[in-house]
């Protein structure tokens, strides 16, 4: 029992952080219909943004100590914008110039940015290639109540990410730049007539996936304690999987595929003989099923076919 | 008499332009390969760049190229292959060039096999790496287990990888566009992750051991001497890549001027319309699925067969992304193109081991630009020409 509360807790946090990077792709597909497929390797950039604000922060030291509780918040609100802006930079340079292209195009110009991000994390970070310690920036308190032990920074990063979450809900629901990209996001070029300016729309729909993305950074440092340059491609496919396995373009969709490739991975480590290797294995497997069986995922609605 | 004599000067005049072209291209590959300093590579990099930019610019040079290949194919073909085939004469003390120029080969065939795919059908599949590493695997395992001949496996392993394509391609005929990609991706990602902790395979450490292939008494692995001259092992398989290349891009041509190519064009340009025709959707896509990973396969039997050694980090993500970007860059649908992206997407990262490490950074801002500058391709998809 306490094994099988501890897993789920386990499960949950995985889940929010896949949600995290899937809501970008439900995002950017549901804005201009196109899959940012770097996307993983910007959350991986935040990971080490964290890393190198951590490491100056420490530099500061010697006018006294700084308590944790003041550094952390500041380093998640500075990486997350610095982040937010670079995804802003990334879709103006790159995905901008093949709106009207055919999808395979911006496909392969955002994977290659995929590589770019990796190399230049790995050839200008000092020792890149190797997996870098993550500062604790969570408080590691273990509470153990009987055989049960739940760890302070996993329930932590569940509530992050649940916070973030709502609060971009709130903004896409009831703020006027929220309608804006719900407008843009049904039709872009009504949204146009109507007077919406759909390029800072876009613009501002990035730069939100691109802040929720580098907080997913720094949870997923603060829980693996390791980051590697590379890890970005594997993060950057989940999350495409997710929001694909949930709906491509809904945000709660996005939400409902996040959630099962949390539970299926985290529960085939714990309950299947010698299946830690293979739990991505067992996530594509069951992506590859949704893809084929329920094309549409689990929230989204079938499209009809216009001819 | 006289506009008759003109049309003939003409002709003759386009005919050794067009020859003239071909010879400057072979050497600017060779002068591109044979250069160590950095500023003669960019020299080599800037002609060839102005030499495309003047055949796609210039109205009459084009002119002039188009009507001199149309002309005379058959001394321009013979002309390229005799370059083709001297090229480990002109490297003989350099084994590593022909090292390169074949695994340029290796991706040109990997390329032909996804162009049917991306190309000519509109199917955007990322498990090249997939279908490479199941030729090689393949014929990998049953030549130490079995103690088959290469010349067996070869079309064994294109059978097993047809196969593997056969299993991929039923569920992929379910989805479409993005979804059929992340299909693709997932099952590439599965291959490699299975390929990495399965015990028969060999884990991450792979299988070694793989002997060289013979031809009667002679190895694969011995120099070639002929006529008193020698070439190194290199050449047997830069050979063998040559022929292999050929083979696909004839085969490349009978499907486009075969009903199948125009099947698979009508569905690229509309499926739905294609089914209307009368067009068997369904069959037509998992044939191109076949057949790519047919020859990719025999890409794969190949290439663990010249390596002797294989393990999985050969077949990567990366592997797919470079064999789609070949495709891309080179012009989709169009043979002679994707055969010159190979060129330019393996030579140049070879070339650029000066600067060993940025080698993927520069591969990734390559793409970058290129898309942005020519996003239809080196050489764009001509509109099929019936007379």
């Amino acid at each position: 029992m306490a094994q099988l509360i501890e897993q789920l807790t386990f499960a949950l946090m995985l889940s929010s952080t896949y949600t995290l990077i899937s809501v970008g792709f439900a995002l950017f597909f549901g804005a201009i219909n196109i899959i940012h497929f770097s996307h993983g390797d910007v959350a991986i950039l935040g990971a080490f943004f964290g890393i190198i604000l951590y490491g100056v922060f420490g530099l500061t030291r010697v006018f006294g100590a700084i308590p944790s509780w003041i550094v952390t918040p500041i380093v998640f609100v500075v990486t997350c914008l610095l982040i937010g802006f670079l995804g802003t930079f990334f879709e103006r340079t790159v995905i901008k110039p093949f709106r009207k292209s055919p999808l395979l195009m911006v496909l392969v110009a955002t994977i290659a940015l995929g590589i770019v991000i990796r190399e230049v994390v790995r050839l200008f970070y000092p020792q890149g290639s190797n997996p870098q310690v993550f500062p604790k920036l969570l408080p590691q308190t273990i509470y153990g109540v009987g055989h049960l032990v739940l760890r302070l920074d996993h329930i932590l990063i569940f509530l992050i990410s649940l916070l973030l979450i709502v609060a971009m809900f709130f903004m896409i629901n009831k703020t006027r730049i929220g309608m804006a990209i719900r407008a843009v996001s049904q039709d872009i070029e009504a949204a146009n007539l109507m007077g919406i300016n759909s390029d800072i729309v876009i613009a501002v729909t990035f730069m939100i996936g691109s802040i929720l993305a580098g907080l997913a950074g720094l949870l997923i440092g603060s829980y693996q304690t390791l980051v590697r340059f590379d890890m970005g491609l594997m993060l950057g496919i989940k999350g495409f999987s997710a929001a694909v396995v949930g709906g491509l373009g809904s945000i709660y969709g996005a939400i409902a595929g996040s959630i099962v490739l949390g539970f299926v991975e985290s529960l085939v480590c714990a309950y299947v003989p010698g299946g830690t290797p293979y739990k991505d294995v067992f996530a594509f497997v069951i992506v590859i099923f949704f893809l084929v069986f329920k094309p549409s995922g689990i929230l989204g609605k079938t499209m009809p076919v216009r001819i | 008499m006289k506009a008759g004599l003109d049309m003939k000067l003409n002709q003759n005049i386009s005919r050794l332009l067009f020859l003239g072209i071909e010879t400057v291209l072979f050497g600017l590959v060779y002068f591109f390969l044979v250069f160590e300093d950095m500023i003669s590579i960019f020299a080599v990099l800037a002609a060839m760049v102005l030499l495309s930019i003047a055949i796609n610019r210039i109205p009459s040079l084009n002119r002039v190229v188009k009507e001199g290949f149309s002309h005379s194919k058959i001394p321009c073909i013979v002309y390229g292959i005799l370059f083709v085939l001297a090229m480990p004469i002109l490297f003989k003390d350099k084994p590593y060039h022909i090292f390169i120029l074949f695994n340029t080969g290796l991706f040109a065939v990997l390329g032909l096999g996804l162009n049917w795919q991306i190309g000519s059908t509109n199917i955007v599949n990322f498990a090249s790496a997939a279908s490479f590493a199941a030729g090689a695997y393949a014929s990998a395992l049953l030549a130490i287990h079995a103690g088959l001949s290469f010349w067996i496996l070869l079309p064994v392993s294109g059978l097993v990888a047809a196969a593997i394509g056969f299993i991929l391609g039923l569920p992929c005929m379910k989805t479409k566009t993005y979804y059929l990609s992340l299909v693709t991706m997932a099952f590439t990602i599965i291959v490699y992750l299975l390929l990495n902790n399965m015990d028969w395979t060999g884990g991450p450490d792979g299988i070694s051991g793989i002997p060289f292939p013979q031809i009667g008494s002679h190895s694969f692995g011995s120099p070639i001497s002929l006529f008193g001259w020698s070439l190194p092992y290199q050449a047997n398989f830069y050979y063998l890549i040559v022929f292999v290349v050929g083979i696909t891009f004839f085969v490349d041509r009978r499907f486009r001027y075969s009903r199948l190519g125009l099947a698979w064009n009508a569905i690229r340009n509309d499926e739905i319309a294609a089914a209307c025709q009368g067009i068997d959707v369904t069959y037509n896509k998992v044939l191109s699925f076949c057949a790519n990973f047919f020859f990719d396969g025999i890409a794969g039997a190949i290439f663990a067969f010249s390596m002797g050694y294989i393990s999985p980090e050969s077949f990567s993500f990366n592997v797919s992304v470079t064999v789609v970007t070949i495709v891309i860059v080179g012009g989709l649908d169009n043979a002679a193109g994707v055969i010159l992206g190979a060129l330019l997407m393996i030579l140049i990262p070879e070339k650029l081991q000066v600067f060993q490490n940025y080698r993927m950074l520069i591969f990734g801002l390559i793409i970058i630009v290129m898309l942005l500058v020519r996003p239809k391709g080196l050489f764009p998809q001509t509109i099929r020409k019936y007379e």
